[in-house]
């Protein structure tokens, strides 16, 4: 694919070649039994290119052809492009970074993941022996790369490693459903914290607790927190500031959240997400605050947007697939933790909900933070004790009140898809309809 | 191609089931924001995938780009399958099928230029904008996709279809100070670029919502009696139902089986409520599904009793039912699962007048921003609804959620109007594989006493 890259430069064009290579296998049980193995191996690349009259082209193939072809394509397609406010950027050569490749991760075989998933399936089994039990195991490698017209390149690789655990119980009149997950770069995750994870849930569902509607002090897990952050990730889409249409425009430095909540990127090597560079050729920051002590700081800046803010990028230019461009995004964060215990948050609950899971995620009004989410799986607390598990229950708010209404962090957390490092967040009120 | 799959299929001899899937995409999208093109894509992906289940073994699955060395892969897929663990699966088998299917559009996307289909959405992007002053921004998107496929299996069957899809959405940004509503909504369809032409009312209309929701107090959350319109209620149905009428969420569980067996009455007498992936170029309908088994229609309540469910080849053999031509998959990447094609409620003989007149205070909800479902607990958000008092709509409302549950909520259902329509934006998302055409068809419906989630700010 150099000869992209040489060709951009023998015509003077501006220009960059994103390739993304992938090979991934999984294993799956349902319902307690083995189901099939899957394996996937693709690639594609994403070509850019920016005409003499500074109009940016896009093309994408996942097949090889000529050099030509490609670059003759993205041409064609700038035509009708956008003038770009951005060049595309040139790439350090004395810098140096280090692949995040576990040999644990990429050379495990279809057997050994079979084993894992037998061994979580009869551990869950012997304590709930009533539950269908579902168990997707992934593992694989991607590598990402970029080539610009300077016939510069970058790449960067990495494995990953995941198991994603579901259990049923099915009566008549309740069917119920609980999931967890772990997933990391390494081979090193935590299997018996994800069996206890379902274990307990189980337990703790077993009894469903009524609890009349108003206002109650609820407890987001770190997964259940992922409610309140979705409509913050929209507000700090740098894209969504330039479009005037992110309510966290005109809020940098100001502080509009409880002081106890502070958002920040991190580069912690094995967490998925976590890149020397981003997705257009630009260097990640090993640290940055989002939100610091409830006051917006930053946003996340791809080159497309920062340029028309007239700003510089800040390393969170990403994309969906080879297929797409770049949009801002972020590659692992982490919502600062607090100083005790989740269990003595819950513990000091005289009367409140749990919150782990919803359905309806992102199914509101991002954009004004407004929430109305069914509690997929949330359980009632009174005297800090866990009464059993909600049913057809509702809660809604809007995320920046309920984050301005944090009342205590945990000091505990959890990664959330290997990507995002979450405490349990106690906010106080919560509407809660039943 | 067929010489080299008829070839290819012949390679498994110990009684295994295969399939091939060679599949080849040409896609454009196009997105303009504000007045720019702010992307543009043309793009070709090419790939396939072998799966293949050895006697009384589990199933094999790879994905691929090449269409080189197939030979070479199916005899790995061969060996593979054949270390894997034992089980219980086995798959329907039926007769060989030969058939051919190419398709002929009006107005072919594929010979427009790149020029026509985006000074058209530069049109439409300065309708949206022009609207009103309040309108921060717009985004008028896009895509037309064309596909071939190529498909063989163990039965014999070599299949090649022709599948287009296109669509243009539209999404208005409405703002005053912090208050910032979001509208979208759009066309899609098997069709070729007529269906995106002439589209500026729909972009006007769309513009005109966002800024009026700006005004719209939130609904107060609460039990309420609701109409939905037909395109919630299709969206009701879908994720109220037809997800637990996949029977891959219910093959291996003895319990849901007993809930979910044929005959029982699951919802008032006025419902009825099919799946039909035959119907005439809807964008959920094929000849033949990912499995090779021609489409059809079946039902999934009559009068209010469960009457049947979707099946793929190994649920059907599970369950000892008949296949229904439901196993679909998004693309190359991934396996057929259980899946809706076109679900619907079929018309009533209510007018929809009828329906609001006993409404002493409730809820109209319409449109749909998305729903979810986790078995018997499901969830789905309006665009926006209108409070009805005394049998008349009155003001406008938004932050509209509903939510349900399976063992009540369809017998809430005591009326189903007589103006039934089709709802061809949107997909579905299962097991990973998203965006999945799923149009839902329904008329006006009434339910008793749901639950609305907002607060109490009355």
């Amino acid at each position: 694919m150099i000869e992209v890259a040489s060709l951009l430069k023998k015509e003077g064009i501006p220009g960059d070649l994103f390739t993304h290579r992938i090979f991934s296998q999984e294993v799956n049980y349902e319902a307690n039994s083995f189901q099939g193995y899957k394996k996937e191996e693709r690639e594609g690349y994403g070509l850019r290119a920016i005409n003499p009259e500074g109009k940016l082209g896009f093309y994408a193939f996942n097949r090889l052809l000529n050099p030509q072809e490609a670059v003759e394509k993205a041409l064609e397609v700038s035509q009708l492009g956008d003038r770009v406010d951005f060049s595309i950027p040139t790439y350090p050569s004395t810098w140096e970074w280090e692949d995040f490749v576990d040999p644990r991760v990429e050379n495990l075989d279809a057997q050994e993941m079979i084993e894992l998933g037998d061994y979580i399936l009869s551990r869950i089994r012997k304590e709930c022996p009533q539950a269908l039990v579902d168990v997707v195991i992934s593992a694989g490698r991607e590598e990402k790369s970029l080539l610009n017209h300077h016939e510069e390149e970058l790449k960067f690789a990495r494995t990953f490693f995941g198991v994603g655990v579901s259990a049923n119980q099915t009566r008549e009149g309740d069917i119920l459903e609980v999931y967890a997950e772990r997933s990391w770069g390494s081979r090193d995750i935590d299997v018996e914290g994800l069996v206890q994870e379902i274990v307990s849930k189980l337990e703790f569902s077993q009894r469903v607790a009524d609890l009349n509607s108003g206002k109650y002090p609820v407890v987001f897990t770190p997964s259940g927190s992922l409610v309140l952050l979705i409509a913050l990730f929209y507000g700090l889409n740098g894209k969504n500031w330039v479009f005037g249409r992110s309510p966290l425009e005109d809020k940098e430095g100001k502080v509009i959240f409880s002081s106890l909540f502070s958002l920040e990127e991190i580069q912690e090597p094995w967490a998925l997400g976590s890149c020397p560079f981003d997705d257009e050729g630009i260097m990640t920051r090993a640290q940055k605050y989002l939100i610091n002590k409830g006051k917006v700081e930053s946003a996340f800046w791809d080159l497309w947007s920062a340029a028309k803010k007239g700003i510089k990028p800040t390393g969170n230019g990403f994309r969906g697939s080879y297929r797409d461009l770049p949009e801002p995004g972020f590659s692992s964060l982490r919502v600062k933790n607090g100083l005790r215990d989740s269990s003595t948050l819950i513990g000091e609950l005289e009367e409140g909900l749990i919150v782990d899971s919803v359905l309806g995620l992102g199914q509101s009004n991002v954009a004004s933070g407004y929430f109305s989410c069914n509690v997929h799986l949330g359980f009632y607390v009174k005297g800090g004790e866990i009464q059993g598990r909600v049913k057809d229950v509702m809660i809604s708010g809007n995320t920046y009140q309920a984050l301005f209404n944090l009342k205590e962090i945990s000091r505990d957390s959890r990664w959330i898809g290997g990507r995002i490092l979450l405490p349990y967040l106690l906010v106080e009120p919560i509407e809660v309809n039943k | 191609m067929m010489e080299v799959l008829e070839e290819l299929i012949r390679l498994p001899r110990k009684g295994e089931y295969m399939e091939i899937r060679l599949e080849n995409i040409f896609s454009t999208t196009i997105r303009v924001q504000n007045g720019v093109v702010e992307r543009m894509r043309v793009g070709t992906d090419e790939g396939g995938y072998i799966r293949l289940l050895a006697p009384r073994g589990s199933w094999w699955f790879e994905s691929f780009q090449r269409w080189d060395d197939l030979k070479d892969k199916v005899e790995k897929a061969i060996a593979g399958a054949s270390l894997l663990p034992q089980s219980n699966i086995e798959v329907v088998r039926r007769a060989p099928v030969r058939d051919e299917h190419k398709v002929t559009l009006p107005d072919d996307f594929r010979f427009k230029s790149l020029e026509d289909k985006t000074s058209l959405l530069l049109l439409y992007d300065q309708v949206l904008r022009e609207t009103s002053p309040f309108l921060v921004s717009s985004l008028v998107e896009y895509r037309d996709e064309f596909r071939q496929i190529y498909l063989a299996n163990s039965d014999g069957s070599l299949i090649y279809l022709e599948e287009p899809d296109i669509s243009v959405s539209f999404v208005a940004t409405a703002r005053k100070e912090d208050n910032i509503e979001i509208y979208r909504n759009g066309v899609a369809g098997k069709a070729g670029f007529e269906l995106v032409k002439n589209q500026e009312t729909l972009a006007q209309e769309i513009g005109q919502r966002a800024v009026l929701l700006l005004e719209a107090p939130s609904f107060s959350g609460g039990v309420y009696d609701v109409i939905l319109d037909p395109v919630l209620a299709g969206v009701f149905i879908h994720e109220a139902f037809g997800h637990l009428s996949e029977s891959d969420t219910l093959y291996r569980n003895e319990e849901l089986k007993r809930i979910m067996a044929k005959g029982k009455r699951v919802s008032s007498s006025v419902l009825n409520v099919f799946d039909d992936g035959s119907l005439d170029n809807l964008r959920g309908s094929s000849p033949y599904d990912d499995e090779g088994i021609p489409t059809g229609r079946t039902y999934l309540i009559k009068d209010g009793h469960l009457d049947g469910r979707l099946h793929s080849r190994e649920t059907a053999f599970l369950m000892h039912e008949e296949v229904t031509g439901n196993a679909r998959t998004i693309n190359y990447r991934f396996p057929p699962i259980v899946r809706m094609t076109n679900t619907a409620i079929e018309a009533g003989e209510a007018s929809r007048e009828d329906l609001f007149s006993d409404i002493e205070r409730g809820l109209y909800a319409v449109e749909y921003i998305g729903g979810n479902t986790a078995l018997e607990l499901f969830t789905f958000s309006a665009a926006y609804g209108y409070l009805i008092e005394k049998g008349k709509i009155k003001e406008l409302v938004k932050d509209v959620v509903l939510s349900g549950n399976l063992f009540q909520t369809l017998d809430k259902i005591d009326a189903v109007a007589d103006d039934f329509r089709w709802t061809e934006v949107g997909g579905c998302g299962k097991g990973g594989q998203i965006g999945l055409p799923t149009p839902t068809g329904s008329p006006h419906i009434r339910l008793r006493e749901v639950l609305v989630g907002g607060s109490h700010n009355d």
